[in-house]
């Protein structure tokens, strides 16, 4: 699946450009060291933070797209971040449950 | 350092959490970084020397080492406190420069940073190579490469508005000391 079906599939409001990555799997923390340390290259990354280290961090692992939950606002800076090294940056007033749950009738799975 | 002749694939061990806490002196405005693995961050007060350094703040991450999936050798990263990307505040700056050439050919800048006894270092040549390995080979998107480069090609990291991946205002999760 796409970043671009993964966003039809769970109505995933975009805030930059939506690429045609191929999604493999997901990754669910608000923690950048977790990600940094767990998550792999293709996985969908699940958080509240906004801050542009997120950004910073998707691309080092080569996340492709970031859904931020919860409705948080998030600052132009990231989204001028996400736009330069091509990660696509999703937000959502669903909680993290509720996408997990999306993320799994979609068939996203954790990889490990 | 490494057997010269294995082509390395590099993966994380020795992962271990802990805290990056900055501590500044008051009489002089000295300030120093180290790793605490403590359950919280130290908010001592000392003196060392002719400085009195106070607690400036702290932040979340982890530290690693890594080793090689074919012969493995393991490399230590002890006195690496994490990986920083350019913000681009200053057009002079060395890191902004190479980022900026870099960006055009997908390969994305990140500095280390690094300290040893409270002070910033460089972490060495193999080790910035074996760094930028490992990130690298874990990337799927085609062309596209990591790059890991000295914190010393900040300009001035005391204005330097760049900022190294860890978590900041996570401590409402630890419980204060």
């Amino acid at each position: 699946m796409t970043v671009k079906e993964l966003q039809s599939k769970l109505n995933l409001n975009a805030l930059n450009a939506v690429s045609d990555t191929e999604v493999d799997g997901a990754f669910i923390s608000d923690m950048v060291s977790d990600v940094m340390a767990g998550a792999k290259a293709g996985n969908v990354w699940v958080t509240v933070q906004t801050h542009k280290n997120v950004v910073a961090a998707a691309n080092l692992v080569d996340a492709p797209a970031v859904i931020v939950v919860r409705g948080k606002k998030v600052p132009e800076d990231t989204v001028q971040m996400a736009d330069k090294v091509g990660v696509t940056l999703f937000a959502t007033d669903l909680d993290t449950f509720q996408i997990a749950v999306k993320l799994f009738e979609a068939g996203v799975r954790p990889t490990t | 350092m490494v057997r010269d002749t294995c082509r390395h694939l590099w993966n994380k061990t020795n992962l271990r959490d802990g805290f990056i806490v900055t501590e500044n002196c008051y009489h002089c405005n000295k300030s120093r970084v180290y790793f605490s693995y403590e359950d919280a961050p130290p908010k001592d007060e000392y003196k060392e020397g002719e400085h009195y350094f106070n607690y400036a703040g702290s932040a979340q991450s982890m530290k690693f080492d890594l080793e090689c999936e074919e012969c493995k050798a393991v490399v230590t990263f002890e006195e690496m406190m994490g990986l920083m990307q350019c913000a681009g505040c200053d057009q002079s700056c060395h890191l902004n420069i190479l980022s900026k050439i870099c960006e055009g050919q997908n390969i994305w800048v990140y500095a280390a940073l690094a300290y040893n006894a409270g002070e910033e270092i460089d972490l060495s040549v193999d080790k910035l190579d074996v760094l930028t390995s490992h990130y690298t080979s874990r990337l799927r998107t085609p062309g596209k490469k990591i790059l890991v480069v000295p914190g010393s090609l900040r300009k001035n990291p005391a204005t330097c508005r760049g900022e190294m991946l860890r978590d900041v205002g996570m401590l409402s999760l630890t419980p204060e000391t």
